[in-house]
């Protein structure tokens, strides 16, 4: 195994040297490690984790300045629960819950802020969309514009696989309202991008 | 919708990035925030198990002190000629088991306000209940063997208004002397 972990330093907002591309043996230690109260550790799986759960969080809320409070929001109560996570999912998995989490408990906060958010996403291009490429473009930029429970239920289960009932699950609805919110995101997105020459 | 639609949908979502990288470091703030000292959070359970232990202890602890305390302000106030008897009305009526009832309370309620008074104002109040009381026995007596007189029953009922005046005065209470109907 690589020797992942060379920084010797106590200074946490320093970012540590990560020799190569870390491999699930490397994920198990430092979670072991992280569980003891090791943060340099868990600075390796926020590295390792870290593109993911943004890219979550930024098409959750398509907000660019929300998508990294919530990330940080997740791996501070990461770090809070860590030493809970018994390895029944994947450590992924039990990150993305956490990052719904985030999410919506941001959204739940006010609704004085969601309206800031939709102000700011109606003044801006899709900030997701940036990663994206041709047509990918317009399908994340559609993707932006749904409604907040058909675009959630649409970013979980079409862009990254996640089953109803793991969707349903993170989001806290029936499995029924997840179908229900796909089926509605589908109708939207063939709209918009049916009048913009997607099917063609 | 056609299925056409659908499949190219759903095989470009899933070719939608996944992994972003955000633009700045998001690491440092969330070091400082946990290399801050964990606040000491205590499970809901146990809280609660421990509120409610706390509150059954605390009422517990009342109870027993306002239930001891009762008999042994009475023993140290009251004279034994003195202590409450049980209140009759000649042989042939019944008290009411109100004012039984509410002579016991003002009885209780005289004892912890005699400790309060001055030595002379207490003993005044002491001859005071000794005379009604001896009074109440000796017309009672009387009504014993004539029960049907209308006068000594007028005199023992206003004997026994009088005895509640009386502690009623001293318990501070507010209550109206009871009427000849209450009794």
């Amino acid at each position: 195994m690589a020797a992942l972990l060379t920084a010797q330093t106590s200074d946490y907002s320093r970012p540590m040297a990560v020799a190569m591309t870390p491999t699930e043996d490397d994920e198990s230690l430092w979670i072991r490690r992280a569980q003891r109260g090791d943060a340099r550790a868990f600075e390796a799986l926020y590295r390792m984790h870290l593109d993911r759960v943004y890219g979550l969080c930024l098409r959750m809320t398509g907000n660019r300045a929300e998508a990294e409070d919530c990330t940080q929001e997740a791996f501070i109560q990461a770090w809070n629960k860590i030493r809970k996570f018994r390895g029944d999912s994947a450590f992924g998995t039990w990150l993305h819950r956490i990052a719904v989490n985030a999410v919506l408990g941001r959204i739940r906060k006010s609704k004085r802020e969601q309206d800031r958010i939709q102000a700011a996403n109606e003044l801006s291009s899709s900030p997701a969309a940036v990663a994206d490429t041709g047509e990918l473009r317009d399908l994340a930029e559609a993707v932006d514009r749904l409604p907040e429970g058909a675009r959630h239920v649409f970013v979980l289960s079409a862009v990254y696989g996640y089953s109803h009932d793991e969707a349903s699950s993170m989001l806290g609805i029936a499995v029924g309202t997840s179908k229900a919110q796909l089926h509605r995101a589908r109708r939207l997105l063939a709209q918009q991008l049916g009048e913009e020459g997607y099917e063609s | 919708m056609n299925t056409e639609f659908d499949d190219k949908l759903f095989a470009n979502a899933a070719r939608l990035a996944k992994d972003i990288a955000p633009e700045r470091d998001l690491w440092p703030e969330i070091a400082d925030a946990i290399a801050a000292p964990p606040r000491r959070r205590y499970s809901p359970y146990w809280a609660q198990a421990a509120g409610v232990l706390l509150l059954v202890a605390a009422s517990s602890m009342l109870t027993y002190v306002a239930t001891r305390e009762d008999p042994v302000i009475i023993e140290r106030t009251v004279p034994a000629d003195l202590a409450l008897q049980t209140a009759s009305f000649g042989g042939d009526y019944e008290l009411s088991s109100g004012y039984k009832l509410a002579r016991t309370n003002l009885q209780a309620q005289m004892d912890r306000e005699l400790d309060k008074l001055s030595p002379a104002a207490r003993a005044g109040v002491e001859q005071n209940l000794r005379v009604i009381r001896d009074a109440i026995t000796e017309i009672n007596a009387a009504l014993e063997q004539e029960p049907g007189n209308v006068l000594l029953q007028e005199l023992l009922l206003r004997t026994y208004r009088e005895e509640l005046a009386v502690m009623r005065k001293v318990g501070g209470l507010t209550q109206d002397v009871m009427s000849r109907n209450d009794i």
